[in-house]
């Protein structure tokens, strides 16, 4: 289950950078307090894994640094994984990051999924790193957190765009050799980094088409590599709702059906349009930019949404039909679910409705 | 920067050395595949006076039957930087050259300021067969392109050289060599490349356990020739060790961006 722990509350201002104006206190930590809530409820309900994420300067996600989340989660899910996807690596230091990750992984007991992301477009804009270096940066990043994870002796990295002469993280990770990362496979760059390095693969912000594409990528190198990645090693990140039946779940919808129709549906990516014309024009996108950007603009109504794996809505019986669509044309083994409803009496609902109806039956998809 | 090409006599041997740049003396000893000049060498040579010997037996020189072991093959190359003239001195081994320059430090610490092994073979813990030529050169740099000299060695040299290492490179752990590390004070940097296959960066790790002063430095994006493949980011580091030593740890770069 993931949140992105959205601002709940009022609000003026629109685009990205979101101004703070009409900024409420309150309704933040009530936010902060629901998403925390939200996971507890995925714990008890017997949900394998919670999420946190990386975005910065929008209401849209209050957690800029996911580290700090995921350490207040721990102290509230006691069973389940707890997932980080991302860090955004790029825009970090990567010595900074492998030690939160293992502060992470020594807290919950070795329950750390370590995801390493590139981030949204306008995620450059944060901290002043050029998107035309992400890529490289990502790769280095990467494998120098690795290092920093399993060498036991201090040694110095004398990188292509990180150097440092002395490094000894404390503590260490649990996991042996280290914590389970995933990254996204969605560009055919990273699905061939990742096959490449045998790194489990993320797919979020695609349709079925799209996502078809990356994991026949994805699978094509593995093999080349000599390794085929097994279902628990590719994951989908779906927007879902669950109601007692299938109009229910639908009258439920269409408010955000609609508020999405007027929105354009475009995430951070476009909230600043000049920030993403500029880091598309930089190469941040790679050699697929046109399929890669396109992602942004999926959208749809409901029926287009569901056909094409940007939600799961509708009864237990109907929703496990859709997780068990993307099980059979993807191959994924782990679903990462964004419960979205209108009121956070729904989410809840929707989420228990999921955990004791569709979650049991899904272990045998 | 051209190098200049000299001739010096020890133990009976004519021993070739190319020289370039002014400054401490940094004195280079090549790996198994010879001695060669790269940017790296060119690029310290702004700060040091840098000394790149050809081994007896190795390059153009005649073949070396006489060296018994890499001990006593220090001992000679120890002599000859003396007949240049040099008292102390920073040593720079590469591959084979860093087990022979570790040999040159046991022995005589005293002459060494500081010492910088790049993908030393002094260690082996997975000991396999040096590859044939056809394929060292592509095992050997992540990045051909970055090498200056891309010419072949001649197979009659390589024949040469290799019969030359395999008599004196001595076991893959050498008792008595790590034994003599144990107690070596020379402030020392260990240099491995991430896509190192013959000598893979792992094996730093055993270095900064047994090594009294070392600094051991993963160098990404480079093979075994970390030199050649990250010619700019080799010759910036080894300046500021030798120069600094256990100090370079501390950044001397100013961060400030504008006043």
């Amino acid at each position: 289950m993931f949140s992105i722990v959205p601002y709940a509350g009022p609000r003026s201002g629109h685009g990205w950078p979101a101004p703070a104006d009409g900024y409420s206190t309150e309704a933040a930590q009530a936010s902060m307090e629901r998403a925390l809530a939200q996971f507890e409820l995925a714990d008890e309900l017997g949900f394998d894994w919670v999420t946190v994420a990386e975005h910065h300067y929008s209401p849209a996600s209050l957690t800029p640094n996911p580290m700090v989340m995921a350490a207040a989660v721990a102290q509230r899910v006691k069973r389940a994984k707890i997932a980080l996807l991302g860090s955004n690596i790029p825009i970090q230091n990567p010595v900074r990051v492998a030690e939160e990750f293992a502060m992470l992984d020594t807290l919950t007991g070795g329950r750390l999924v370590a995801g390493m992301l590139r981030g949204t477009s306008n995620e450059y804009a944060t901290y002043g790193i050029n998107p035309s270096e992400s890529r490289e940066r990502f790769m280095e990043a990467l494998e120098l957190i690795v290092r920093a994870w399993t060498e036991p002796q201090p040694f110095g990295w004398l990188g292509r765009y990180y150097e440092y002469r002395t490094i000894s993280i404390w503590p260490r990770p649990v996991q042996a050799p280290h914590p389970p990362i995933f990254m996204s496979i969605s560009s055919p760059e990273a699905a061939e980094f990742a096959a490449a390095k045998r790194i489990n693969g993320g797919l979020a912000v695609t349709t079925l088409d799209r996502a078809r594409e990356s994991v026949r990528v994805y699978r094509q190198a593995a093999g080349t590599h000599g390794w085929e990645p097994s279902p628990e090693q590719i994951l989908y990140r779906i927007a879902v709702h669950v109601a007692a039946d299938d109009a229910q779940a639908r009258d439920d919808w269409a408010p955000i059906a609609a508020a999405q129709a007027h929105s354009g549906g475009l995430g951070l990516s476009r909230a600043n349009p000049a920030a993403d014309d500029a880091a598309t024009r930089a190469g941040y996108y790679g050699r697929d930019t046109p399929r890669q950007r396109s992602r942004l603009h999926a959208g749809g109504d409901i029926d287009e949404r569901i056909e094409t794996a940007q939600l799961m809505l509708g009864s237990p019986e109907s929703v496990l039909g859709q997780a068990a669509r993307l099980r059979r044309e993807l191959g994924v083994g782990i679903l990462e679910l964004i419960f979205i409803a209108p009121s956070s009496d729904q989410a809840r609902r929707s989420l228990e409705l999921f955990g004791t109806d569709v979650l049991p039956r899904m272990r045998e998809l | 920067m051209s190098f200049a090409e000299r001739f010096v006599e020890a133990d009976g041997f004519e021993i070739r050395y190319l020289e370039a740049g002014n400054g401490p003396p940094l004195v280079c000893f090549h790996g198994a595949g010879g001695p060669r000049i790269g940017r790296a060498h060119e690029l310290l040579a702004a700060s040091h006076r840098v000394i790149a010997f050809e081994i007896p037996g190795f390059g153009g020189s005649p073949a070396n039957e006489r060296s018994s072991s890499l001990r006593e093959l220090a001992q000679t190359m120890l002599r000859a930087v003396e007949e240049i003239g040099i008292e102390r001195f920073s040593l720079w081994g590469i591959s084979i050259g860093g087990k022979l320059a570790l040999w040159l430090a046991v022995q005589d610490p005293d002459r060494l300021d500081a010492l910088v092994l790049a993908a030393p073979a002094a260690i082996i813990t997975n000991p396999r067969p040096l590859p044939p030529p056809e394929q060292l050169l592509s095992m050997v740099h992540a990045h051909p392109e970055r090498r200056l000299d891309t010419a072949p060695v001649a197979p009659e040299v390589d024949a040469k050289q290799r019969a030359l290492v395999g008599r004196v490179i001595g076991p893959p752990r050498d008792a008595e060599l790590e034994d003599l590390m144990s107690r070596l004070e020379v402030p020392t940097l260990v240099l491995f490349g991430t896509e190192d296959r013959l000598t893979p960066p792992e094996l730093g790790r055993h270095y900064r356990e047994i090594l009294p002063s070392c600094h051991f430095l993963i160098v990404y994006d480079a093979a075994h020739a970390v030199y050649d493949d990250r010619p700019e980011a080799f010759a910036a580091i080894v300046a500021d060790f030798v120069e600094r030593r256990a100090e370079f740890v501390m950044r001397r770069e100013s961060g400030l961006l504008y006043p």
